[in-house]
């Protein structure tokens, strides 16, 4: 049985037993750097794509067009009460509050820290997102407490024979 | 054997920066502003030629290995 374990079936296998110095295995200086200049070019091609997208934006700033979006009836929104829909594409999610009898505002309602939905809290009137206990002002959409530090995109809104209609989203003031 | 630590330090710098400004780039980006986002993409592609350079410069400063 000790013979066994001592055995080395072949001569030449040497896959396992191919390291001649000490801490030949260790990343040396060189190694090292090549690692951090394939980091840079990694950084380099990954801000490719944010560049194509932030290019295009900045060319089609000026219009940008959005179908109007038919949200609820006035009737079924109580004052206080809040109620979910999605615009302008059907993933994105957004929220719409009835602050008083006349005033309505709609955000897209993915935090701007890690993008989990918030929600109308009435007893404390704030949006509130469960994941890290952001806080956002219903009044503005600005965040008041927690990671969050971007506002929640606006969405703007119009009432008409007694429905809201979402008519687009508003831009962050440059 | 002397070895020169400028180079790996340069590049740790590189990468620091490249950090920085990814973070910077990203945040910038939904927040609209679009001119920096763009300012930050540029600065990012301009670092990996540089990295490249203080490589192919640093790679054989130093003692060589196998030298006595
Ligand atoms: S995702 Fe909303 S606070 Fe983190």
């Amino acid at each position: 049985m000790t013979d066994r374990k001592n055995h080395i079936p072949f001569d030449e296998d040497n896959y396992t037993h191919n390291i001649e110095r000490n801490n030949e295995r260790m990343l040396d200086r060189r190694g090292f750097m090549k690692t951090l200049v394939g980091a840079a070019g990694l950084f380099a091609i990954s801000s490719l794509p944010w560049g194509t997208i932030a290019a295009k934006e900045l060319m089609g700033l000026s219009k940008k067009e959005y179908s109007h979006k038919k949200i609820a009836s006035l009737k079924a929104v109580a004052v206080g009460d809040s109620v979910d829909f999605s615009f302008p594409g059907e993933h994105d999610s957004a929220l719409l509050i009835r602050l008083s009898e006349t005033r309505f505002v709609a955000y897209q309602n993915a935090c701007t820290h890690l993008r989990c939905p918030v929600f109308w809290k009435k007893e404390e009137d704030k949006m509130i997102c469960p994941c890290h206990h952001g806080e956002f002002s219903a009044k503005t959409g600005k965040p008041v407490a927690g990671p969050p530090r971007r506002p929640l995109p606006q969405i703007q809104l119009k009432v008409e024979n007694g429905f809201i209609y979402a008519t687009g989203v508003k831009r962050y003031e440059a | 054997m002397k070895r020169s630590f400028l180079g790996v330090f340069l590049l740790a710098l590189i990468l620091a920066i490249n950090i920085v400004t990814t973070q910077f780039m990203v945040h910038q980006f939904f927040y609209e502003h679009y001119t920096n986002t763009l300012a930050c993409v540029a600065l990012n592609l301009f670092l990996f030629p540089v990295a490249l350079l203080i490589y192919k410069k640093e790679i054989h400063k130093g003692g060589k290995k196998y030298e006595q």
